[in-house]
């Protein structure tokens, strides 16, 4: 399996943690972050492929933080995933430059097969 | 199912309306007839009031006349006379030849004279010519003889003298030597009496002459009786025609008057004014339109009252029933809004134990040395299965709270078919209800809304399952390709829906669901209106007792922006 840098953002560490731990078990390199700002400061020091980003946060949310990524990081793709299903804000994400938008509860297996597909389909030319 | 009839919701109204009904017709009968209450008395009025100046203007014509005659004819006879007694001596006046030629001569226009006759001072008839045995006579004493000697001429009232019969006398005095005659002529008073009744005829008044003592110098009548005093008295002297109105009993009449021969005679004329009643029936016509007109006012007044009424009411209505519906739709939005939130906070928890049981599973893949680890790992698959059905309901409503916009999308109608009957799973299966699907192989998918296209289905499933009646029953829906498009069919095996009822289902506010206020009566209209604007089609068949067919046509691309 290929080996991508993902990013996952969500302000719920109970949904966090074993998210992370099962990324790790199928050979993910990932990081956690707990709100939009945290997840700017390890952006700024590192490169991810992909981040996975709740939509609903306390303080910056997770539209705010997709507008920073696409603006500062553009090389990582971003997955917006959410509890809160509406076609307003899903078309807002896509408009935004999101790579996908998923549905809360997403099985773990669906989750890193939409990760690969958006890290190689933006390191195509 | 019973039906609603028009009666029970007017009856439920009907006392407000009362009201309204009442101050209607007041005001359009006020309208309607005052005005022609008006005009009626107006007019009749005014008739009244020119028919007795027409009849005046006839009597006074008329009495102006009929006097000019009576005084021509009169005073030409004396006239005549004086000339006859002038122009020959007393000698020639006593023979019976020339006495014949003068009563040829005088009776030759007219006629009336009697007869002629030649009287002597003493009052002695010396010579006669006429039907009586007069000659002879000894006249000295006769009130006209002694006038006539002194007056020189004279005209008597209507009297009977010797031969007794009613005449008048007209003669004049000659003087001859010293002596004096009277050459004398009388006229039937029936010729008098006819002169005046020419001008009964014109006018339609009883017409007749009175002397200064108010006796009647002509009768023709039996109301007049010749030489007797008239019911009217005596008339005072005056000049010219003098019309006074009079009453006798009930009746109201004109008397007009005018002194003749100066002021011998008076002919009067009595002539009835018309009253009220009288015109009424010289002229139908007014009262025959007055009273229809009073006829239409009231049943006009009645029949716009109850149409206004009647459109009132089913504006009303209407406006009822519209408030309800937006309040339905509005509650509908509620339910939408409130389920997407309720999804929304179950999915996060639900996400946390998905998450949570998966590296439990993980764990338990990566060491299968556990105790009990396969009997863990099929209770963990068992949790895994109930995050997968509980995820499908969040989903569900939140599909449900989506259709509010109408996004085309492509949709499999199918599809969407089977998401529709899983709203009202609950209901078919506790109405005892079997469905059954046919669906063709391979359809394709059509752009359209989502939103609206399930709309319709669960209008028309709920339908179905309400035409069942809670007694079971089988509902068949078919979704196969179509034309250049793909058809839905929903049908039941209900009661089906009366022929003279077809036409009218797809119109708003048609219910027969009276019992159950969540129907308005848009179910239908509603879906007839949805399928219009994906620009599809929507078809009706039923028998009654046999059940009802719904077909529903979609284009492959709904026109629907």
């Amino acid at each position: 399996m290929a080996s991508i840098r993902m990013l996952v953002v969500d302000d719920e560490s109970e949904f966090l943690e074993p998210l992370l731990q099962r990324l790790k078990r199928r050979g993910v390199e990932c990081t956690g972050a707990t709100s939009g700002e945290e997840a700017v400061e390890l952006l700024k020091k590192t490169d991810y492929d992909v981040a996975v980003v709740d939509v609903k946060m306390p303080g910056m949310n997770g539209l705010d933080l997709l507008r920073w990524i696409r603006r500062e990081k553009p090389a990582t793709a971003v997955i917006l995933l959410t509890g809160h299903a509406s076609v307003e804000l899903g078309i807002q994400g896509m408009e935004l430059g999101a790579f996908e938008y998923l549905l809360k509860p997403v099985d773990v297996d669906e989750l890193l097969d939409v990760a690969l597909r958006a890290s190689a389909g933006l390191k195509l030319p | 199912m019973a039906f609603s009839t028009q009666e029970d919701n007017i009856s439920q109204s009907r006392n407000p309306y009362l009201s309204l009904r009442r101050q209607m017709i007041t005001v359009l009968l006020g309208f309607g007839l005052i005005p022609l209450v008006l005009v009626g008395v107006l007019g009749i009025f005014t008739t009244i009031r020119e028919i007795e100046e027409r009849s005046l203007n006839v009597l006074n014509s008329m009495l102006r006349n009929r006097a000019s005659t009576v005084e021509l004819f009169l005073e030409e006879k004396l006239r005549l006379l004086q000339v006859c007694a002038e122009s020959h001596s007393a000698l020639e006046l006593s023979s019976d030849a020339m006495l014949e030629r003068m009563l040829k001569e005088m009776r030759r226009d007219k006629g009336g004279i009697v007869d002629i006759g030649l009287i002597d001072e003493t009052g002695r008839h010396t010579a006669y010519v006429g039907p009586y045995a007069l000659r002879d006579k000894d006249y000295s004493s006769e009130q006209w003889f002694r006038e006539t000697m002194v007056k020189g001429r004279y005209i008597s009232d209507v009297f009977l003298g010797f031969r007794r019969f009613p005449h008048v006398s007209v003669a004049v005095r000659k003087q001859e030597d010293g002596k004096n005659f009277v050459l004398r002529v009388s006229i039937d008073s029936d010729f008098l009496t006819s002169l005046v009744r020419e001008g009964a005829v014109e006018s339609n008044a009883d017409v007749f002459i009175l002397n200064k003592d108010g006796v009647y110098q002509t009768a023709y009548s039996p109301e007049q009786k010749l030489m007797e005093k008239a019911w009217v008295g005596a008339i005072p002297v005056h000049s010219g025609v003098r019309i006074v109105e009079m009453r006798k009993g009930a009746k109201k009449f004109y008397l007009g008057s005018v002194w003749l021969l100066g002021d011998k005679w008076v002919l009067v004329a009595k002539q009835e004014v018309p009253g009220v009643a009288d015109i009424l029936l010289a002229y139908p016509e007014l009262p025959i339109t007055f009273g229809v007109a009073l006829v239409m006012v009231p049943i006009l007044a009645l029949y716009v009252a109850r149409l206004r009424l009647r459109q009132l009411r089913a504006l009303e209505r209407r406006h009822a029933e519209l408030l309800e519906a937006v309040s339905h739709s509005q509650k509908i939005a509620a339910i939408g809004r409130l389920a997407a939130g309720i999804a929304h906070e179950i999915n996060n928890p639900l996400a946390i134990i998905q998450a949570q049981v998966g590296v439990l599973m993980d764990t338990l893949e990566d060491h299968p040395e556990v105790p009990f680890a396969d009997d863990f790992k099929a209770r963990i698959k068992k949790i895994e299965n109930q995050i997968a059905r509980a995820s499908t309901i969040t989903h569900r409503l939140l599909g449900f709270s989506r259709r509010v916009g109408p996004q085309v999308e492509p949709v499999d109608l199918a599809e969407a078919l089977d998401e529709t009957l899983g709203f009202v799973e609950k209901e078919i299966e506790t109405s005892n209800i079997k469905i059954e699907k046919a669906y063709e192989k391979d359809l394709p998918l059509v752009r359209t809304s989502l939103a609206r296209v399930q709309q319709v289905f669960l209008n028309l499933i709920n339908n179905a399952i309400d035409a069942l009646g809670g007694s079971g029953g089988v509902i068949r829906v078919a979704v196969q390709k179509s034309l250049d498009g793909v058809e839905v069919i929903i049908e039941d095996n209900g009661k089906g829906i009366p022929k003279s009822d077809l036409p009218k289902i797809f119109e708003p506010f048609w219910t027969t669901k009276t019992g159950n206020k969540e129907h308005t009566g848009l179910g239908l209209a509603i879906c007839a209106d949805i399928m219009r604007s994906v620009g599809g089609t929507i078809r009706v068949e039923s028998e009654e007792g046999k059940g009802t067919r719904f077909t529903l046509w979609f284009p492959l691309e709904s026109p629907m922006v």
